[in-house]
């Protein structure tokens, strides 16, 4: 196979989930060979938590932020429920 | 040079060559570029100008610059037009930096070649037949051609230090933490890295001083703690990563053998035997966080706020992280892929801490082989061994850098420098020194 795009058909499909599920399982099982475990590192400052309110957003552009939207009225975006 | 004829000098370039190597993806209205550069020409004169001024920038299509077309180089986000500007792009803005256009890169950075773009492939400016490297092929190509003078980004497995390999350019992936991830589109949260491309070095160093830093809205960011450049112990020990087992060509291994002896001997530095452990499991332990990462951060792409659903519009490779993602994370595997692979990032990154207590730096090639032709046919697993040598530093949430140190076949190749997290001012040292004249 290559890597180049092209848009995947139907058939294609469960050949790319099957072999994507292959390669987790193949990858899975060498990981087997570590054994033992370390506490994990975290990442971040000690004092996690902020007050509410004091951190200012990026400023949205709300002109662009609805022009991205494919169905909308004044001011909501309209998502068919259930539709997902 | 002003800023304007500087940037006049970009947009010829880009006019002419871009057709041919497809490096941006989308450049700024001229007249708007144009007036930027005059503004910030003013400012110079007035000795008011920021410390980016008269430099032109291009940004990968995963980081958010308002108003234009952030499509993460896929159908899925073709139309989506950034609302808001990233902090880094904040930061570049606030210091008079000139951002003209937007990089082509792997279809949401889920790539290694430059290949997998929906808006074609980026071609190698040495040899237009093969690949850039990725994900971010764009932004090391359009550096390499000169269409800008420095450019933004990402590195989640090798993403910056890979195309800049190939490219013949510096490109640099901070530590973990260092820089703001706030506008970035994931690919994998707790790898991500946003970072800087140049032609040399100091531009790198330039760029990153400016983008660093802590920023309230991304909790895992903090500021870079002050490291003297040179070493603790007075004098550089450079570590030699023992590669065994890791498949990389012998030519490129000679080539970087010989490069470490010279400038260490040039400089006095003494050099050391480095052995990772688990090292040769870095690809086994990688895919399996990007895949849950990316499965999750992919699922706000459902077409309803923005852009296309992604399972309807993404091309093969971006659908094979989803799926098999989605496969590992059902509640049947309670976990299992994602814990064994968090299990053996944890070794991985003890084992460079406890390297790092005897040596400055480790050094390796960024490549294991010489880049493939556009369309090659290779396996998945191939294609994900590309970046062995780069994923390590990700996982362990440590600073890594690409210098080009010389070429074979008339390809560029680059040494990867891979210090302690945090320790970016003294590999910015070190990869001076391998930089040369």
């Amino acid at each position: 196979m290559d890597f180049l795009w092209h848009k995947v058909s139907e058939k294609e499909w469960e050949g790319i989930r099957v072999e994507a599920e292959r390669v987790m399982n193949n990858f899975s099982k060498k990981l087997e060979r570590v054994k033992g475990n370390l506490v994990e590192s975290f990442f971040g400052e000690e004092v996690f938590e902020r007050e509410e309110g004091k951190v200012p957003c990026a400023e949205i552009d709300r002109e662009v932020m609805f022009g991205n939207a494919p169905k909308k009225n004044d001011d909501s975006i309209i998502a068919e429920r259930g539709g997902w | 040079m002003t800023t304007l004829e500087r940037v006049k000098e970009c947009l010829g370039k880009i006019k002419k060559e871009n057709c041919k190597i497809n490096a941006l993806l989308e450049i700024r209205p001229e007249g708007e570029i144009l007036k930027e550069a005059e503004e910030i020409d003013k400012k110079i004169k007035r000795g008011r100008a920021g410390k980016l001024a008269g430099k032109i920038i291009v940004v990968k299509a995963n980081i958010n610059v308002k108003g234009m077309n952030i499509s993460c180089a896929s159908k899925v986000l073709e139309d989506y037009k950034a609302p808001y500007d990233a902090s880094v792009i904040e930061r570049i803005e606030k210091e008079d930096g000139l951002i003209i256009g937007i990089a082509n890169m792997d279809e949401f950075a889920a790539g290694f070649s430059g290949e997998t773009s929906a808006f074609g492939p980026v071609k190698n400016p040495v040899d237009k037949t093969l690949i850039t490297g990725g994900s971010s092929s764009g932004s090391a190509a359009a550096v390499a051609v000169g269409f800008c003078d420095m450019a933004l980004g990402s590195d989640t497995g090798g993403s910056i230090r890979n195309p800049a390999s190939i490219c013949g350019v510096v490109g640099l992936k901070p530590s973990y933490g260092s820089v703001s991830r706030y506008g970035l589109i994931d690919l994998s949260m707790s790898l991500d890295q946003i970072g800087p491309l140049a032609k040399n070095v100091k531009d790198v160093n330039l760029l990153f001083d400016v983008i660093k830093g802590k920023d309230e809205r991304d909790a895992t960011s903090r500021e870079c703690p002050a490291h003297p450049p040179q070493s603790k112990r007075g004098e550089i020990i450079v570590g030699i990563l023992d590669l065994d087992c890791l498949g990389v060509d012998e030519r490129i291994k000679e080539l970087i053998n010989r490069k470490v002896e010279e400038i260490s001997s040039k400089n006095g530095w003494k050099t050391k035997e480095v052995n990772i452990e688990n090292i040769d499991l870095a690809v086994e332990t990688y895919y399996p966080l990007v895949y849950v990462e990316f499965f999750s951060a992919t699922r706000r792409f459902d077409g309803r706020r923005y852009g296309k659903k992604i399972e309807d519009a993404a091309g093969p490779e971006v659908l094979r992280r989803v799926l098999g993602g989605g496969e590992i994370t059902k509640a049947e595997h309670e976990g299992r892929y994602y814990n064994s692979a968090i299990r053996v990032k944890e070794f991985i990154r003890a084992e460079f801490s406890k390297n790092f207590r005897s040596v400055d730096c480790i050094v390796s090639p960024v490549l294991p082989r010489l880049p493939w032709k556009i369309g090659e046919k290779i396996s998945v697993e191939e294609g994900y061994a590309m970046d062995v040598l780069t994923i390590p530093s990700n996982l362990a949430g440590n600073c890594s850098i690409s210098v080009p140190v010389g070429k074979i076949d008339g390809i560029p190749v680059g040494i990867q420098i891979i210090c302690d997290k945090f320790e970016e001012e003294k590999l910015l040292g070190i990869a001076r020194a391998f930089e040369g004249d």
